[in-house]
């Protein structure tokens, strides 16, 4: 059985057609790309995933239980977690007590949530920010914590936005390796968007392509860098013409 | 889990020393104080801001912590002291078992008002606050059987009497509203460290975000909101045996709860003591200026004064006096 199931999933908004009937499927352990070119429908799938948005035809299933319609509160405690792209919980906490709040998804008590937050902090190698403000801290570093206060409310799987975006070369290498390291140590499945292909190609281990809405293309990193749709919509009908001759 | 949560309120290791000191000499001041105070307007003004340290307090929950300006802090004040007051009349109930009722009134009150309102944001929902608050000032004007404008006196009893609550120096009263700001004090002392305590200020910063984690936003909105109503409570029902007279005006109406939401925001909003702060600001400046100027028959310069004060602090430090010490101690 799937971890994530998506079936026919169709969201309009006025006079667009922002998904229209994607169908597709995430295994456990799995790392999955999701790409597309701008105005895709990337975003507004990975809303209707989680909550924010309410698809208007079609179904969400997660662990096998239909989630479709959930608050994006339900969808966190089923076990699907997300991150922003800008993602400030600044405010009055320092970044230890951002990831508190996070545990504070699963546990009650504060020792253990702050307890929790000090290995994540550890495991994202942001022990030294612990107590900074977010406002504080460069991009690089925001964009750890916000993974780690995705990772504290324990996700079984782990949806990614545009996690490289704004990074340099390096730190998007770092980034890469980051993810990496918690598929590997919280034994999550991850589902990234991403512009970067740089941290899309290395990591995933199928990529799914989405255009004007509709899904396009789906498979190996290969693959899809090979496929004729996938060049067209990224690159238009005149280069696909011309790689021909 | 309870014995945490009584160290955690009971603890102040946390805070920097110097608030430590502080808050030493505050509970210093306020133990001493009828005992080296001169007169029984100064007493008063002190009875005054204990009360009002007590609604700010609770404020700041909501209004601080949780970043939800409701402006209707009064009629949880006055449904209790109109409660505590009326069935002493009607009843003869002792204040310690109609205490407890009409806090429970102003809770439940809360609690369905905030279910409602708090599914509205930012502006809206401080308008729809302040919109029910002026239907309960009208309702309470107008009821005659509760009094109407005319007010409600509670019946004195012969001798001073703890059962309910009257006695003839303002010393009891002093130090029985000492230990409810004592109580509110530990309570926010929990209540930060505490898993609310951070949902609350998470929701406060980003309400998307917040939900994201797995934060039921609205529950816990509605939750905080009904804890402030608590506090509002305890206050009211004390305001009702210490001054033994209540009416519309003086509990109920719309000036109380903008004087509770201004000062704790004048002291700083979501911080421990910026409620105390304002507060000890406040309601000193209030009372005294009131007296000064009101044999004089100047009206209104008071409130000019406040909203100069206002404008002065929200323009230099939207986070208030507090946030001006925190911004200083971090330059250093």
């Amino acid at each position: 059985m799937a971890l994530l199931e998506v079936i026919g999933l169709t969201k309009k908004f006025v006079g667009v057609v922002a998904n229209d009937r994607i169908s597709f499927e995430i295994e456990k352990g799995e790392i999955v790309g999701l790409i597309g070119p701008n105005g895709a429908g990337k975003t507004t799938l990975f809303n209707c995933i989680v909550g924010y948005h309410k698809p208007d035809q079609g179904t969400v299933k997660f662990n096998g239980k239909p989630i479709t319609g959930f608050k994006p509160f339900q969808t966190n405690r089923a076990g699907i977690g997300r991150t922003f792209q800008i993602m400030s919980i600044s405010g009055s906490l320092s970044v230890s007590e951002n990831v508190m709040v996070g545990s504070f998804c699963r546990v009650s008590d504060s020792r253990t949530a702050r307890q929790e937050a000090a290995e994540i902090l550890n495991l994202m190698e942001l022990e030294q920010e612990a107590q900074a403000r977010m406002n504080e801290l460069p991009i690089a570093a925001q964009k750890r914590v916000g993974l780690a206060m995705a990772l504290a409310t324990k996700p079984k799987i782990l949806m990614l936005d545009e996690v490289a975006a704004g990074l340099n070369p390096r730190e998007t290498e770092e980034m890469v390796a980051l993810l990496q390291k918690i598929h590997a140590a919280k034994d999550l499945t991850l589902f990234v968007t991403e512009h970067v292909m740089e941290v899309v190609m290395p990591i995933s281990q199928r990529i799914i392509v989405l255009d004007g809405g509709q899904k396009i293309a789906e498979g190996k990193p290969r693959d899809i860098a090979n496929d004729e749709r996938v060049i067209r919509a990224y690159l238009g009908e005149k280069y696909v013409e011309g790689r021909k001759h | 889990m309870p014995m945490h949560a009584l160290k955690d309120a009971l603890s102040f290791g946390d805070l920097p020393a110097s608030e430590r000191i502080g808050f030493a000499i505050f509970i210093a001041f306020c133990l001493v104080f009828p005992w080296i105070s001169k007169g029984s307007f100064a007493q008063a003004v002190m009875i005054q801001f204990l009360i009002f340290c007590l609604y700010g307090l609770g404020w700041n929950l909501i209004g601080g912590y949780g970043g939800q300006v409701a402006l209707g802090q009064a009629k949880n004040v006055g449904m209790s002291a109109y409660t505590v007051a009326l069935f002493m009349v009607w009843w003869d109930v002792p204040f310690w078992f109609s205490t407890p009722i009409g806090v429970i009134i102003a809770t439940v009150e809360s609690f369905i008002l905030g279910y409602f309102l708090l599914r509205l944001k930012g502006h809206y929902f401080a308008i729809a606050t302040i919109c029910v608050s002026l239907v309960w000032q009208q309702l309470f004007v107008n009821w005659d059987l509760i009094g109407g404008a005319r007010g409600v006196e509670l019946p004195l009893k012969e001798t001073p009497n703890f059962v309910y609550m009257q006695f003839t120096s303002p010393i009891y009263y002093h130090y029985f509203a000492f230990v409810l700001v004592m109580g509110a004090i530990l309570f926010m002392n929990w209540f930060r460290k505490s898993r609310l305590g951070y949902q609350l200020r998470a929701i406060s910063a980003n309400e998307e975000v917040a939900e994201s984690l797995g934060i039921n936003i609205h529950w816990v909105k509605v939750k905080a909101y009904c804890i402030t109503g608590v506090f509002a409570g305890m206050g009211g029902a004390f305001y009702a045996v210490y001054y033994n007279y209540i009416d519309p005006f003086s509990v109920m109406h719309l000036e109380l709860s903008i004087m509770i939401a201004l000062m704790t925001m004048i002291g700083g909003a979501g911080s421990m003591w910026g409620p105390i702060i304002g507060a000890m600001i406040l309601i000193p400046m209030d009372r005294y200026l009131g007296a000064w100027l009101g044999g004089s028959g100047i009206v209104g310069v008071d409130f000019m004064i406040y909203a100069f004060m206002v404008m002065v602090i929200a323009a230099y430090e939207p986070r208030g006096i507090w946030g001006i010490i925190e911004k200083a101690r971090r330059r250093r």
